[in-house]
């Protein structure tokens, strides 16, 4: 079955997927406080940011409509809050513009975060910048795991398709994906029993090795210091 | 797998919350979970880590297999009450934060800054809500209907609570005020909520008709009275930042940390802006800016791609 769903522009080429992951997350989540940062009606700053983030983007070699297609997330959270701009006076347009630029600069941060860099990297720059252990690995299960039991619901649903005819009612579709999820969960259950004695017998210390780490380099030294002069001048200038 | 643009509401994005509500559930879900994973380096066997992290695969999978609700929309099981009962609390907010984080990073579904946040929603008030209540009405032991009633209750809470939660948060943030928060996230999550708790009411059932030694096994380590001591204190102080600075017009923390000369209050505003009648000029202006983002992009990548063919 295909997985294409998740860390699917990790693997390709550019300056940005170079870097250590620990820059990227320093140096985007910079970004992103910055950007949460500029005041309302402050166009040029805007401006600033969305031309800089444009830029990387481009470097960066994911897909445009991937890029701009995920900003539509925050629609629901921004059509709630243009409800209640007839509550704010006179201000409302300006903090409502401000609010959605806002957060749509934070989404594009955030889809070039985590979408440069394999997960195993991540994971690896996460724990180095002291994520606890547990949740690290943790997250590294959940991606190992995830499309084994993907692959699982999607035979489970193949198969609850092929033998019904027609829509039941609601109560006996519940009651089906009740079992299908309850199914599920004893075999997780027991496929956490069989990783538990691979653990053992391995000698799982906690941490997943990666092949050919990245190191801190000049490229991550330059990215940190562009990053923190962008942000400086639109700030200060 | 997943059909089409789905929306989320639960799973607040970066830029709606203000920067000290964000900044105050960030401490707040971090403190937790530094917490409960002390607990865990402490007092747990590791047989108990794979658990964890194939019921967060589970969890993330299942949330992927929609149903539909109504109008068009479809819902999915959340898990957090079920895994609140499973694992008892701290091991089952581990793993709902795991499935939070991985989701922000994955389908960046929730903001960066706003990741405590949606712990806090999504991670802690389900699990502990539906594993408070499901304890609450005694039904550790029970089978049958009354499990299957305590899971549907548990379930109903857990959305519900973490509805309100969330328009509660959105309303401190002065974005909704709190009736409508209450009425939209509330009411919507009502209706969910009752897929919900019948999901985790089925599964209870299912898993107590074939495996009963998976429910009734206690993983966790007891809550003790330092337990107690350092979740009332953790609770408390984002409660007194939020509850006492958060209404207040105390200048925002991290603002006054990069005070430059252009970052005053949001009160400030252009006079460009302030015209109400320009409201087709601002949708066309926000359209128009992705129009530069997408010339920008395609620029440069042409460029790059050219240097590298030549």
């Amino acid at each position: 079955m295909k997985h294409s769903f998740i860390d699917r522009f990790g693997d390709l080429d550019s300056p940005l997927h170079v870097l250590d992951a620990r820059t990227k997350i320093v140096g985007f989540t910079a970004l992103t406080v910055a950007a949460l940062l500029i005041p309302a009606g402050n166009s040029g700053q805007f401006f600033a940011f969305f031309f800089f983030i444009a830029i990387l983007a481009g470097i960066s070699q994911i897909p445009l409509q991937y890029v701009v297609g995920r900003t539509a997330v925050i629609l629901p959270f921004v059509l709630l809050a243009g409800l209640a701009a007839p509550y704010r006076g006179t201000q409302r347009w300006a903090w409502l513009a401000a609010l959605l630029l806002r957060s749509t600069l934070c989404l594009l941060i955030l889809v070039l975060l985590t979408n440069t860099s394999r997960f195993a990297e991540f994971l690896r720059g996460l724990r180095k910048l002291g994520c606890p252990r547990i949740m690290a690995v943790n997250l590294g299960f959940l991606y190992r795991y995830l499309f084994v039991l993907s692959d699982e619901i999607m035979r489970m649903r193949q198969a609850r398709d092929c033998r019904r005819v027609g829509a039941l009612g609601t109560i006996s579709e519940m009651k089906i994906l009740g079992s299908m999820l309850g199914t599920l969960m004893v075999r997780s259950f027991e496929r956490a029993d069989h990783m538990y004695h691979a653990m053992l017998s391995r000698g799982f210390s906690g941490e997943f090795p990666v092949a050919a780490p990245r190191r801190f380099s000049w490229r991550d030294l330059a990215f940190v210091s562009l990053v923190a002069l962008f942000i400086a001048a639109t700030f200060y200038l | 797998m997943r059909d089409g643009l789905q929306f989320r509401p639960m799973h607040i994005p970066d830029g709606i919350l203000t920067n000290r509500i964000a900044l105050s559930l960030d401490a707040l879900s971090g403190a937790s979970i530094l917490f409960a994973s002390r607990r865990f380096k402490l007092e747990l066997s590791a047989r108990m880590i794979p658990i964890m992290g194939v019921l967060s695969a589970f969890i993330f999978a299942a949330q992927m297999l929609n149903f539909p609700v109504f109008g068009g929309t479809s819902g999915h099981l959340v898990g957090g009450a079920l895994l609140g009962i499973m694992l008892g609390p701290m091991a089952g907010l581990l793993t709902m934060a795991t499935v939070v984080v991985a989701q922000a990073l994955f389908l960046q579904d929730g903001g960066l800054l706003a990741l405590g946040a949606n712990i806090f929603n999504i991670g802690a008030i389900t699990v502990f809500s539906g594993s408070a209540v499901f304890r609450l009405l005694g039904a550790e032991q029970a089978s049958g209907r009354r499990l299957a009633l305590a899971g549907f209750v548990a379930g109903w809470f857990s959305m519900v609570l973490s509805a309100s939660a969330c328009a509660f948060q959105l309303a401190l943030s002065n974005a909704v005020p709190l009736g409508i928060g209450l009425t939209a996230m509330g009411g919507y999550h009502a209706v969910i909520g009752v897929a919900e708790g019948a999901l985790t009411a089925g599964v209870i059932s299912f898993l107590h008709k074939v495996r009963p030694d998976l429910l009734h096994r206690d993983f966790t380590p007891g809550f003790k009275l330092v337990d107690w001591a350092g979740g009332l204190v953790l609770v408390a102080i984002p409660l007194v930042v939020l509850v006492l600075a958060g209404s207040s017009g105390l200048p925002d923390p991290l603002q006054s940390l990069l005070a430059g000369p252009s970052s005053i209050a949001d009160a400030a505003v252009s006079p460009l802006l302030s015209n109400r009648n320009q409201d087709l000029y601002r949708v066309l202006g926000y359209l128009a800016l992705f129009a530069l983002f997408a010339a920008i992009f395609l620029a440069v990548r042409w460029i790059r791609n050219r240097k590298g063919a030549s």
